[in-house]
């Protein structure tokens, strides 16, 4: 049998036959099952194709697996506290976690702790990545989803505190559940909340573009990668799809008279908790509190088969399967190192030991979004006006500075080149 | 022959002039005895056949062409009859709008002060008529021509130039504010002159303008400076104002906690079942997504600047500021008196210079709020601080709380008329002491220890006036309270100091604590207070720490409860503050609320019945954040769900919000305290499907009313007819039954319910209807395949089920109501088998009297209509039989009665 494109990995809170378990997103059959405790809401994540990261339920530590070796639990991180959600960006660089109030920021290549956010009130339930990593967001029980730009979290400059770029304070009721779109900075990002409402946002200007009002709270909320619908799971345990494009309905609608249920998945009798879409958009997968995973055909809103969980379904989303997963005898690429359960890494002194050397974006240089343009229009306006001195001012005194800038830059040209040479010899002399 | 010289004679007849006499008139003197008079003709004797006309039938043409005769009289003349015409036929101002405004705008500058003055008046005129856009071709001309007449040598012209101004400014602000390159200047020269370049006496090197004083104007110097200051105000005001609002302006912390969110998306939003149905399309990328919003930080380009570019600079504004400031320096310090008067007297003001300081310190406000950049701002600001701020504080500071001259009150008061007061000159002491402590409290920077001691001296003189001022107990208008508040906002965020910051809130809180404060007022505290705790709280750790705040934060829900439906906005005010809080967790709200709940819950007279419905949403969504859920406070919410006061709507959402709060929903997996007891939300749950607290069922046991149906053989229950209100408001309530369907283990559940309905209600006689159908609608839907219900339980749904369906034969009032009780009575005879059985084992046809017959028979042919309860009828088919068969002899033997005794 060949590899399957995609697989669907689900977990429960009960814990008793695995931790989570990998199934065919087509046939419903199990692949492969991992054991060891369980795992708590929205907080299973694939790390780079390799690992795979649980929280434990009610417990202060995660469980990491290698991807490919399921019987044995590799690692436990110990967190600060108890770990209510969790997410690995989707570079496999960054792992994020909300651990009560406070979302805790840990780059892979050295498990070094980078940034503690604490600008939610209450507990955080929900983090999600855009696709390029560039941009997350962060849903609480404090009705707040932030919008944060990665790199200006993870500037080096610790006197400024980041600040969430844009502050979505619109719904009413704690957050359940956020689903981000494709198109990284450009995504939508859809959030679905106790308020009976789910809402459209914009991640590039915080902007709404859409509230839905429905009359149950809704509990998760996914996209289909077109982005042509929205699927909505109910407290009551019906999955509500509802268009965003108005397509060429209008023309069923002659034959199709009672549009009434026909935009509703009926089948699960409790909250639904987890809702997500294959990639290609035919497939909805979605987990609910009465124990069962089931997998929906999205044109003819049929559940195609259910699986039978021993406690509530914690998590249960489609991934593209990893390369690693089913060849038993490879290798991660990259070791897990131990997580820093500090902020800063120097004082306690464990992270010179390794060798490593830490790279990052200085204050000076960070991508702020909102004002490469505004210093670049800056700089120019700079230019300019300098030019007008220059042309309008003392010749004589430019023309030398002139000639000074151009030899320090001729020098500075010389020893890149020799830095370059030196670090080439260096990499390419065999051992 | 003798005739005829005679006749001769006679023609030549001398006559003899004698002295002494009176010398005879010639024959052919004229008589010079008349008078004669002017034709003057006012008015045309042709009649309209060219136009409209003026009451002396002059039409446009000529009145226009009067304009520029020699004399004023007759200029003035037909001013006034221009404005007659015009205001008699609106329509011609458009048509002839450019003619008018040129001929009208030539004399601004007229010598004679009646034709300016009836210029003016037309001007007004026409102002009113025509809007801004369509005089906007025509505006470069009136600005030229008024720029020309306050620039004239003058003075009368000059004064004129003012009021035109004031027409213009009132009506076409936008326009005026784009001409300030030439405006500004023209007021500059108005009150002082450009100092001769060379001339080394004056090496301050304060600008190149010095004052200038002229002894033949008709006002003094002070009041002119007045005047010409209050349109400079005015006109600085309206270049605020008009600015287009460009993207990324941030409005400054004092002015940005007025100013509302603004949004350039505007969002979609539909209901879930509107879409379903399909009235609302959704077109989300279409309508607010396909294209980047302006707010989108993704943008190629800025959007090209507006006309008045070239003011919003901070450059600019310093370039223009550095020559108004020093004069109004100069005019400040003639105002106060210069050295002469004594310094324990030197905060007492005459009103004249009162309001002439006023105008400064506004100026001074303006010319800051010209750059509405948040990063120029700051340049601009600190350009004030290196430039002026001892200048400032020397002349502002020296006595500053200002009070005014009671001599100088009575002096005006005698010789106010004659010398004709300035308008805008009453100005209150309060306003001036405000003006100026916000014109200070913005050169103070943020966050700079070193600087912080040295503006203390300064800084605590203004905190000492603030805090009177707002805890003396005196009543603030809401405008100066605004500003007051400004002040106070920019101090806490700046000072960033604990003690700073509790000393000016603990005053706002007393202002806060009066009593009888005007609704404005109130709102306007309850504003500040809001804002600094949703907007600062995060960013400044002393604000969050403020006992202040948390004081006032406590206090919300009591001040809710007091209110009552008083004030219903006041009301969804302090929602909005305690909704927020709450969902932070702030403890001393959530506290408080605790405490509060029972009254802010009540059923009879808390907020949550007696505000409108948006509020009561905000109520039910904060309930979700309410730490625990104490027995009565679950007693009262359940009351509020069936007394009918909260929509059906709203009753489904706190029942919802209470089944996820309790830890049986299974949803809130890390809370360790249990906010909702098991048993107190079974006993919720229980209550609220009743809609009938045990109480009042004991009383319905004794009444009789009219809406009581007797117990019969057919209707074993005498059932109590709610109203129909009530009893679909409790249908809707009891759709929630579903939650309980969601619970973890349904037989024990069921066993719950089974229990609490045989021990409540039983044994009672008389039950109302809408408990009947509640309690048939719901028991199938809880009931567990495998689980065995009691036999007390069935029969007693037996009982009601039979009282339903009589009930449902006599209904005719609603169709919904029988839709409802047929549904209940269907769901549960076709899922309860036994049920059914039950019900026609208790169908004794033999007791029944002849007027029940057809009820019975219209009951049975129901049962049997039903496809899908045949099924279950077939398996009792030797019962039904019987009953038939029964029902057929009864029948018959009563045909054959009524056979006989009708033979």
């Amino acid at each position: 049998m060949s590899a399957p494109v995609e697989v669907v990995l689900s977990a429960d809170s009960a814990g008793q036959l695995f931790n989570c378990a990998v199934f065919d997103p087509h046939s419903g059959s199990e692949f492969l099952s991992y054991r060891g405790g369980n795992t708590s809401s929205r907080s299973l994540t694939v790390l780079n194709g390799e690992y795979i990261l649980g929280a434990q339920l009610g417990k202060n530590f995660i469980n990491v697996w290698e991807i490919q070796r399921k019987d044995q639990l590799q690692q436990k991180i110990v967190c600060p506290g108890i770990v209510t959600c969790l997410c690995a960006s989707p570079d496999g660089l960054y792992v994020l976690a909300g651990i009560a109030e406070a979302i805790y920021l840990w780059e892979m290549s050295t498990g070094n702790l980078l940034a503690i956010l604490s600008r939610h009130y209450q507990d955080v339930s929900c983090i999600r990545f855009t696709d390029d990593s560039s941009h997350f967001v962060s849903g609480g029980k404090d009705n707040l989803a932030l919008i944060w730009n990665l790199s200006s979290v993870v500037q080096l400059d610790s006197s400024r505190t980041p600040e969430p770029c844009h502050i979505l304070s619109r719904h009413s009721l704690p957050i359940t559940d956020i689903h981000c779109g494709l198109m990284g900075p450009q995504a939508r990002v859809a959030t679905a909340s106790l308020d009976q409402t789910v809402k459209v946002w914009e991640v590039s200007s915080g902007e709404m573009l859409l509230s839905v009002l429905f009359d149950v709270g809704i509990m998760s909320v996914t996209f289909d990668p077109c982005e042509y619908f929205l699927f909505c799971g109910g407290s009551d345990g019906n999955i509500f799809q509802v268009s965003l494009c108005s397509t060429s309905l209008s023309r069923d609608k002659t034959f199709q008279t009672d549009s009434d249920g026909n935009q509703v998945f009926k089948g699960h009798r409790n909250l639904v908790t987890c809702l997500s879409v294959s990639m290609d958009g035919t497939l909805l997968l979605s987990g609910s509190n009465d124990e069962t995973v089931r997998m929906w055909d999205v044109q003819s809103k049929q559940c195609i088969w259910s699986i039978n969980h021993k406690g509530h379904v914690t998590n249960a989303v489609i991934i593209p399967a990893p390369a690693n997963m089913f060849l038993a005898d490879s290798h991660p690429a990259v070791p897990l190192p131990r997580f820093s359960r500090h902020l800063n890494p120097s004082e306690q002194g464990d992270g010179t030991g390794s060798g490593g050397m830490c790279l990052r974006l200085g204050a000076s240089t960070q991508v702020t979004s909102e004002t490469s343009l505004k210093v670049l229009e800056r700089c120019d306006d700079k230019c300019g006006s300098v030019l007008c001195q220059s042309v309008f001012g003392d010749g004589e005194n430019t023309k030398v500075r002139v000639s000074e800038l151009e030899e320090e830059v001729k020098t500075l040209k010389k020893i890149n080149k020799d830095l370059y040479e030196f670090s080439t010899q260096l990499l390419t002399k065999p051992n | 022959m003798k005739t005829k010289k005679q006749k001769r004679q006679g023609d030549f007849q001398k006559i003899q002039l004698k002295v002494g006499k009176k010398k005879p008139k010639a024959d052919n003197a004229t008589n010079v005895n008349f008078r004669s008079k002017a034709i003057h003709l006012p008015e045309q004797l042709k009649h309209a056949d060219s136009g409209p006309t003026t009451h002396r039938q002059l039409d446009i043409k000529d009145l226009l062409s009067k304009l520029h005769h020699i004399n004023s009289n007759i200029k003035q003349g037909a001013l006034v009859g221009l404005r007659e015409l015009l205001s008699a036929q609106p329509t011609l101002i458009e048509l002839h709008a450019s003619a008018v405004l040129s001929e009208v705008a030539a004399l601004f500058t007229d010598k004679d002060g009646s034709v300016r003055a009836a210029a003016v008046r037309l001007l007004r005129f026409i102002a009113q008529c025509i809007s801004a856009e369509r005089v906007a071709p025509f505006f470069p001309l009136l600005s030229a021509h008024l720029t020309c007449a306050m620039t004239h040598i003058s003075e009368a012209i000059q004064e004129d130039a003012l009021r035109v101004l004031d027409v213009l400014l009132e009506h076409y602000p936008g326009l005026l504010s784009q001409r300030h390159t030439v405006l500004l200047t023209n007021f500059l020269e108005l009150i002082s002159q450009k100092r001769k370049a060379g001339t080394g006496q004056d090496k301050s090197g304060k600008g190149g303008f010095a004052l200038t004083i002229s002894t033949n104007r008709s006002v003094t110097a002070q009041q002119w400076r007045l005047t010409v200051l209050l349109r400079l105000g005015s006109f600085l005001q309206a270049v605020v104002e008009e600015r287009p609002l460009e993207e990324g302006v941030t409005s400054m912390i004092g002015l940005g906690m007025w100013a509302g969110e603004k949004g350039s998306v505007t969002s979609v939003d539909v209901s879930w079942e509107e879409h379903v149905f399909g009235k609302g399309r959704i077109q989300v990328f279409e309508n607010s997504g396909a294209v980047p919003t302006p707010h989108s930080t993704y943008r190629l380009r800025y959007a090209v600047a507006g006309m008045n570019k070239e003011l919003c600079s901070a450059e600019t504004v310093q370039g223009f500021a550095g020559t108004l400031v020093p004069l109004m320096l100069e005019i400040w310090v003639e105002a106060a008196g210069g050295d002469r008067v004594q310094t324990d007297s030197g905060h007492l003001l005459s009103a004249e210079a009162m309001a002439l300081m006023f105008q400064i310190l506004t100026i001074l406000q303006l010319l800051r709020r010209l750059t509405p950049q948040r990063d120029q701002q700051d340049i601009l600001d600190a350009w004030f601080r290196n430039s002026y701020l001892t200048d400032f504080k020397h002349h502002f500071m020296k006595n500053f709380p200002y009070g005014l001259l009671e001599v100088a009150r009575h002096r005006k008061k005698c010789f106010g008329i004659s010398t004709g007061t300035v308008a805008g000159g009453n100005v209150e002491p309060l306003a001036l002491n405000v003006t100026l402590c916000q014109v200070m409290v913005t050169l103070s920077l943020r966050g700079q220890d070193h600087v912080e001691a040295e503006d203390a001296d300064w800084l605590g003189t203004i905190r000492v006036f603030i805090r009177e001022t707002l805890s003396n107990g005196g009543k603030l208008s809401s405008k100066h309270l605004a500003a007051l508040l400004e002040v106070v906002w920019r101090m806490i965020v700046t000072q960033r100091s604990r003690v700073v910051t509790d000393d000016l809130l603990q005053a706002v809180y007393v202002q806060y604590q009066q009593r009888n404060l005007a609704v404005s007022v109130r709102t306007l505290l309850l504003h500040f207070f809001s804002q600094l705790y949703i907007q600062e709280h995060q960013n400044h750790p002393h604000i969050a720490r403020s006992r202040i705040l948390a004081r006032w934060l406590a206090s919300l829900p009591v001040q809710l409860v007091q209110l009552c439906s008083r004030n219903p906005q006041l009301s969804a005010q302090l929602l909005e503050t305690i909704h927020p809080a709450a969902a932070r967790g702030n403890k001393d709200l959530l506290q408080s609320l605790q405490k509060n709940a029972c009254s802010i819950y009540d059923p009879q007279e808390g907020s949550v019945v007696v505000l409108p419905v948006e509020s009561q949403k905000r109520l039910v969504q904060i309930l979700h954040f309410l730490p625990t859920f104490p027995a009565e406070l679950l007693a009262c919410l359940s009351q509020v769900c069936n007394t009918g006061r909260v929509s059906a709507s709203l009753a489904t959402m706190l029942i919802r919000t209470i089944h996820l709060r309790s830890p049986l929903s299974g949803w809130s997996s890390s809370s360790q305290d249990v906010p909702v007891k098991d048993v107190d939300y079974l006993s919720f749950f229980f209550t609220t499907l009743t809609g009938f607290s045990s109480e009042m069922l004991q009383a319905l046991q004794d009444t009789d009313e009219d809406g009581l149906m007797p117990s019969s053989t057919l209707s074993p229950l005498s059932v109590f007819t709610t109203t129909l209100e009530q009893f679909l408001h409790h249908w809707d309530v009891v759709e929630v039954c579903h939650c309980l369907d969601t619970l973890g283990s349904r037989a024990q559940c069921f066993d719950v319910i089974q229990n609490a309905i045989i021990k409540n209600l039983c044994g009672l006689v008389v039950v109302p209807d809408c408990v009947c159908a509640a309690i048939l609608r719901c028991v199938p839907r809880l009931l567990d395949v495998n689980f065995l219900p009691s036999d007390t339980l069935l029969h007693f749904l037996s009982d009601c089920c039979l009282s339903m369906l009589s009930l449902l034969l006599q209904l005719e009032q609603s169709a919904r109501k029988r839709d409802a009780v047929w549904e209940a009575c269907f769901a549960a005879m076709s899922t309860v088998p036994r049920l059914l059985r039950l019900v026609l084992q208790s169908l004794h046809v033999g007791d029944l009297c002849e007027e029940e017959l057809p009820v019975l028979a219209q009951i049975l042919s129901l049962l049997l209509q039903h496809t899908q309860l045949r099924n279950h009828m077939m398996a009792n088919a030797s019962l039904l039989q019987h009953i038939i068969q029964d029902l057929t002899v009864k029948t018959h033997i009563r045909l054959h009665f009524k056979l006989c005794f009708n033979r």
